[in-house]
């Protein structure tokens, strides 16, 4: 088994119009190493492309420039995706077959066979909690249903590496936990797992690692710790009251009552907190509990593309000058 | 191989899940009863009488004859169902899983078109085969030079189902190719064959003449088999003239070569 799961360098894919004149750069440059065994999450706001991204690394569209390598093996190898699961976000199966026959078919194309694919079958509809649905046609499922079974196909061949776009999307709240059980625990059993996901607050339960990447462009990369970590801002727990100190150490760090006995506080860097936490001890404070200051993901994500979208429109300002 | 297999299997399936295709069986039963009836009620039926035929055999005459409008009726409710096999393989959220799969692109469009190929065959197989036992039986003569006519009337559709394949491709929908498809079929395939057979000795202009000269060698000739190769093949002869044969199957293997040539390179 590869150490790497997804190893994409300068990956460039850029739309033309039927015509040739109109040219969209839906991913530009990317260069991304995935681990394998992780759970690796993909934000973006629409058309940043995530889903393109995908695509590339299944051959179901061509790169225009740059390469990748998916478990050590080329992508425009066929081969390697023997051991790749999939589950676009607009899956189509064919209505005329069963949840089981879909299963079947899929399983088939993956190289399963016999008793061995019956088994899997039933053990991924089992997972999935759709062993009833089995004999009924896809013309009666829902769409939340249709999502379990898209996810028990995308597991059936037992895959090292498995791509999901929207997992969770049309499936309630209950079903949405049991599907991040699920992925919790293919995790467990080191696979690595590709999610794009609109759901920032579930993304960040569940993945290692988050990309963030807007008009083709990866902005930031990292744990979901290292993402949402504001570096700069602290909060502490004090015995004493910091109001009662002189008026010119208040005003050095700028604390603000969070109430609770709590203080936030900013920071230039470690060595600005340690003059800090110095000019409290010095002044009789004593602290009882220091944490650095979070942000969610969605607060991170949201001020990210917000900033890029600023500097990107101050960059077409300055070239109409 | 296997997932060749596969994938014709499921294009079989899902012609079987079209209305149409249940349509053309059900009347082909309904041919063989009324075939069956006619014969079984009519005891003093006598074909001796007929005298010599295109077929060699007045017998093989009355099976051709019911036989042959079925038979085009099969063709053009094929053309007409096939059609949409390619479009709807490359549907968004369908052509993805597809190609997910450890499956080659030239296996996927291959399993399309046999599939395609298989569902004609079966059901020209059971209309025929079904023609065949019900006179055979009545007449106590077995010509079984007759089922050659399977052949030629599935080839014919597949020199089709190439051109619509290739078009399926290109534009991802399914009435382009089968418009292409019937106009062949109907129109020019026997138009050309017509222009060079009988009126190439009238027709004075050297321009126009080398112009169906040249269309009628490039198109595939529909009419010619399903007529006199037909008929040469129905009555045990040997085949008279390949050529129609051959710059058929031409045409369907450079048809399939640029349609599979398409598809390795095109984004989905």
């Amino acid at each position: 088994m590869s150490a790497i799961a997804i190893e994409t360098t300068g990956l460039t894919k850029v739309y033309s119009s039927s015509l040739g004149k109109r040219k969209v750069e839906a991913l530009s440059s990317l260069n991304l190493t995935i681990p394998a065994g992780s759970i690796f999450g993909f934000l973006g706001p629409n058309g940043a492309g995530k889903t393109t991204l995908v695509k590339l690394l299944l051959g179901i569209i061509f790169p225009t420039s740059g390469s990748a390598k998916i478990l050590g093996g080329e992508i425009n190898d066929y081969r390697v995706k023997s051991k790749i699961g999939y589950l676009p976000e607009n899956h189509k199966y064919p209505a005329y077959l069963t949840g089981g026959e879909v299963l079947q078919f899929f399983g088939k194309l993956s190289g399963l066979d016999g008793l061995e694919l019956e088994k899997k079958i039933d053990e991924m509809l089992e997972l999935v909690q759709m062993t009833k649905w089995k004999k009924s046609k896809l013309k009666t499922y829902s769409k939340g249903m249709m999502q379990r079974l898209g996810l028990a196909q995308a597991m059936l061949n037992d895959p090292e590496l498995i791509y999901l776009d929207e997992p969770t999307d049309g499936v309630d709240p209950i079903g949405r936990k049991e599907i991040r059980d699920i992925l919790i625990e293919l995790k467990n059993k080191h696979k690595t797992i590709f999610l794009n996901s609109h759901l920032l607050s579930e993304v960040e339960m569940i993945t290692d690692r988050v990309g963030i990447l807007n008009k083709g462009k990866l902005l930031r990369e990292g744990t979901v710790k290292e993402l949402t970590e504001k570096k700069e801002e602290y909060k502490i727990s004090v015995e004493g009251s910091i109001e009662s100190l002189p008026a010119e150490v208040q005003q050095d760090a700028n604390f603000t009552n969070t109430g609770g006995g709590y203080y936030s506080f900013k920071v230039a860097d470690t060595q600005d907190l340690n003059r800090i936490l110095d000019l409290l001890r010095n002044n009789g404070i004593i602290i009882k509990e220091m944490v650095q200051q979070k942000n969610t993901l969605e607060e991170m994500f949201i001020s990210l593309i917000k900033e890029a979208e600023g500097t990107a429109d101050a960059s077409r300002k300055e070239n109409v000058k | 191989m296997k997932n060749l297999w596969i994938l014709t299997w499921y294009t079989l399936r899902e012609a079987m899940a079209r209305k149409v295709f249940i349509f053309f069986l059900i009347i082909s039963v309904l041919v063989l009863i009324v075939t069956g009836l006619i014969f079984s009620l009519s005891s003093n039926i006598s074909l001796g009488a007929a005298g010599a035929t295109p077929f060699g055999n007045p017998i093989t005459m009355v099976e051709m004859m019911i036989v042959s409008p079925l038979a085009s009726l099969c063709l053009l409710l094929a053309i007409f169902s096939s059609s949409s096999f390619v479009p709807v393989m490359l549907e968004k959220g369908n052509i993805d899983l597809l190609l997910s799969k450890p499956v080659s692109r030239d296996q996927l469009l291959w399993g399309k078109y046999l599939g395609g190929i298989l569902v004609v065959l079966l059901n020209i197989t059971f209309l025929i085969l079904g023609v065949w036992l019900i006179i055979s039986i009545k007449f106590s003569f077995w010509d079984f030079y007759f089922l050659n006519i399977i052949l030629s009337i599935t080839f014919t559709f597949a020199v089709l189902y190439s051109l619509i394949v290739l078009f399926g491709v290109i534009t991802k929908g399914s009435t382009l190719g089968m418009m292409i498809a019937y106009f062949i079929f109907i129109i020019l395939s026997p138009l050309l064959f017509t222009a060079k057979d009988k009126f190439n000795a009238f027709i004075e202009n050297k321009f126009l003449k080398d112009l169906i000269e040249a269309f009628y060698y490039i198109i595939p000739k529909t009419s010619e088999l399903m007529g006199k190769v037909t008929v040469n093949l129905a009555s045990g002869k040997a085949i008279e003239d390949y050529q129609p044969v051959l710059t058929s199957f031409a045409f369907l293997i450079l048809t399939m070569g640029i349609a599979i040539s398409i598809f390795r390179k095109k984004d989905f």
